[in-house]
């Protein structure tokens, strides 16, 4: 599991690989802490390189997704294949958060 | 490596080192003294012997002289042969050292009538007589004191001899040879003698002692020994036959150099008694006269080696004294060390209350003893604590486990279920992971007609998960009874579990209702994953509503779909246990193989086909650690007509 951030306008850029799982999602949510302690409430996650994610890894999204939502941020997808977007579909994350098939359109949209 | 103690190290340490030290001194002792008392005996050997030169030469430089003065006296022929003979007697009379003196001329050399003339005058008891040598008998002119003096042409010591006539003492003859100028020409005359005994001189030499056994020796330029102790050497051997006989080659050496009058200094046996012994030989002021001195070295170095073994036994008590000491002392140092040592052992062996000796010394043995004092409070308090925490785990682990059996307590068990109604078959399992889990299932009659059956999947694990199971079920099971849709069901538990739900838990969940009488099923889906529909033309996923998972939010709206089982269709619920249980190369079981896999089991029943898919998950995994719970649901219906 690595991370990758490029601050692109209003929006942080993370950039996620490997498998977003029990071990891994407490990363990503000490990550996501910093941000919120950094006032960087906007944030694109782009999971190209995610190849699995459990549901410990959907509730870490969803625990920073709600802090972020209480200062006025907002996280957005890009890049979901394979199982991640078979997961996002099935649990109704795609209905939840604004997901986009490229990070262009996730800037812009 | 053999245990020895630290008594034992110490002694042998110190011991060893003092040994060496010891040692080394005495060796050292030893090699300088010898070479000091070498010196010395040379130095000592050396000044007795230029004493007995030194006397020598003050005996005969004067007749040395005398005959010499003699010999120039007689160059003038104006002397008769009346007075000739008185010079020479006497000379005798005022001289006793000399014991005789003669003139003796060349044949017819006084007198063209006289074949000799050699008037010899001598010392006997009863005064100096005079008388001539020669005589048919008697050619002197032949002898050698007359011809070396004549052919060498200068004065010489003849070998000695013994006088046979008188008191068969040593003598030894001084000659010097004497010219007259004849017709322009030094025509050799005669010579002149002076007999002297060397009595006086064996007497020396042979008293001269040396150590115990040393003696002294002389030998004349042709090296015949003239005094030695072995008395059948004496004007019998010379240096060289005595080599000879021997085969010694270094002997004929030495004897050279004596003969040449060369000085030195060395080791070898001696002739008398074959002992090792230091040789000293130098000239003496006789034509070639040699003196030498022989010692034994045992006697020489007999002080050094008595003062050395005298070191040795000092050295030898002070290493016992030193022994008793170090033993003592370290025995006294290790003393406190040894008892510490003891309790070590019992308290090692488990006797934590065994008493420390009391060490009050301020040194690292007392910093060991307190530091140690320290450990055994520490590790008694170590103990308490771990006892207690110990029993502490072991009361939530039972509380754990008392936990998660109430847990799976509330979960329906007991098949065959429903068997008074033969419009459907219903089987489901859970096999719970180590850790305690979120899997949750449920199946109940709404009404007579309308039969509810549910599977949800909590996120996350622990006892978190656990309550919020619990919480799903019973809030599902009173919200269902009150016969409203899935879709209804889902949003009610939707907002009940969003509100307030801090820890931002979430759960899965498929929420159907069959009605019995027409196979109709009613079915909602909160982000689970979508069921296996088993029908007789095939077998295939429920399309996926994509619709949120329960909790996260409040306000989700689900939709309720709808389908008809004819007789013999299965419904198969599942929770993700199924799908990602991993084999020990990390691969998932996916949704691919789970249906493909079930493409053959539509003939099952409700409680095989869960087995065999059971199965088919086992062999997958190979004994991997199972990490999720695999929890799993059938609805097979078998329509009114049965």
């Amino acid at each position: 599991m690595e991370f990758t951030n490029d601050k692109q306008g209003d929006f942080l850029v993370v950039g996620i690989s490997g498998r977003l799982d029990a071990t891994t999602a407490a990363e990503f949510e000490a990550q996501c802490d910093q941000w919120v302690e950094a006032k960087q409430g906007k944030i694109v996650v782009n999971m190209e390189g995610v190849d699995y994610i459990s549901s410990a890894g959907l509730r870490s999204i969803l625990t920073s997704a709600k802090k972020l939502k209480a200062m006025d941020g907002e996280m957005r997808f890009c890049g979901l294949t394979g199982m991640v977007a078979d997961v996002f579909g099935v649990s109704g994350f795609a209905s939840m958060f604004k997901i986009f098939d490229t990070l262009e359109q996730a800037l812009n949209g | 490596m053999k245990r020895r103690s630290l008594t034992v190290k110490l002694a042998a340490l110190v011991l060893g080192i003092s040994t060496l030290i010891l040692g080394a001194v005495l060796v050292y002792n030893l090699l300088f003294s010898q070479a000091v008392i070498i010196r010395l005996a040379e130095d000592n050997s050396r000044s007795l012997g230029r004493e007995v030169a030194n006397h020598l030469a003050a005996q005969i430089k004067p007749i040395e002289l005398a005959v010499k003065n003699i010999a120039l006296a007689l160059e003038d022929s104006a002397l008769n042969s009346r007075e000739i003979t008185s010079l020479a007697r006497r000379i005798v009379e005022g001289n006793e050292d000399v014991f005789g003196m003669t003139v003796a001329f060349e044949p017819f050399g006084i007198s063209s009538d006289k074949l000799f003339f050699a008037p010899y005058s001598y010392r006997t008891d009863s005064g100096v007589k005079t008388t001539s040598l020669g005589g048919t008998g008697y050619r002197y002119f032949y002898m050698d004191w007359y011809q070396l003096a004549k052919e060498l042409g200068c004065p010489v010591w003849t070998e000695p001899y013994f006088e046979e006539s008188g008191a068969s003492e040593l003598m030894t003859t001084y000659s010097v040879p004497f010219y007259r100028l004849e017709d322009g020409q030094r025509r050799f005359i005669g010579v002149v003698t002076a007999d002297i005994s060397l009595k006086w001189l064996q007497h020396e030499v042979s008293s001269i002692k040396l150590y115990d056994t040393g003696y002294a020796l002389i030998t004349t330029h042709n090296g015949t020994f003239i005094s030695h102790p072995v008395e059948e050497l004496v004007l019998n051997q010379t240096v060289f036959s005595l080599a000879e006989g021997m085969g010694d080659q270094e002997l004929w050496e030495i004897g050279r150099n004596m003969i040449e009058g060369k000085t030195g200094f060395l080791r070898r046996a001696s002739v008398r008694d074959n002992k090792e012994s230091f040789l000293l030989y130098m000239p003496l002021p006789i034509g070639g006269w040699s003196l030498a001195f022989l010692f034994p070295v045992d006697e020489v170095f007999a002080d050094v080696r008595e003062l050395s073994r005298n070191m040795l036994l000092i050295g030898g008590l002070g290493f016992l004294v030193l022994t008793g000491a170090v033993i003592w002392i370290s025995r006294k140092i290790t003393k406190p060390v040894r008892d510490l040592s003891d309790v070590a052992l019992q308290i090692a062996q488990g006797n934590l209350d065994a008493k420390l000796p009391d060490i009050r010394t301020r040194d690292e043995v007392g910093d060991l003893a307190i530091a140690f004092g320290e450990m055994q409070s520490s590790i008694k308090e170590f103990i308490v604590d771990l006892t207690e925490t110990t029993a502490q785990k072991e009361r939530i682990e039972s509380e754990l486990r008392i936990g998660r059996d109430i847990q799976m307590g509330i979960l329906p068990k007991i098949f065959p279920a429903f068997t008074e109604y033969a419009e459907f078959d219903i089987y489901a399992s859970v096999e719970p992971a180590k850790e305690v889990g979120g899997d949750l299932y449920d199946f109940f009659l709404v009404d007579e007609n309308h039969f509810c059956f549910l599977i949800g999947d909590v996120s996350g694990k622990g006892v978190p998960a656990a309550f919020f199971m619990a919480v799903t079920k019973t809030l599902l099971k009173v919200v269902a009874e009150r016969g409203v849709s899935p879709g209804a069901i889902l949003e009610k538990v939707n907002n009940d579990l969003a509100e307030d739900n801090e820890s931002c838990m979430f759960v899965t969940l498929f929420v159907a209702v069959l009605d019995i009488r027409t196979g109709e099923v009613n079915y909602a889906s909160a982000g689970h994953n979508p069921p296996v529909l088993l029908e007789n033309s095939g077998v295939k996923y429920l399309k996926p509503l994509n619709e949120p998972l329960a909790g996260a939010m409040t306000g989700m709206t689900y939709t309720t779909s709808s389908l008809t089982l004819k007789p013999g269709d299965t419904l198969f619920l599942y929770t993700d246990g199924v799908t990602e249980a991993m084999n020990k190369a990390d691969e998932l079981y996916t949704d691919e193989r789970l249906i493909v896999f079930m493409k053959g089991l539509y003939e099952n029943d409700a409680k095989s086909m869960i087995e065999a898919v059971n199965q088919s998950v086992l062999d997958f995994s190979g004994g991997a650690d199972q990490s999720d719970d695999i929890t799993m649901l059938t609805l097979k219906y078998l329509g009114m007509g049965k």
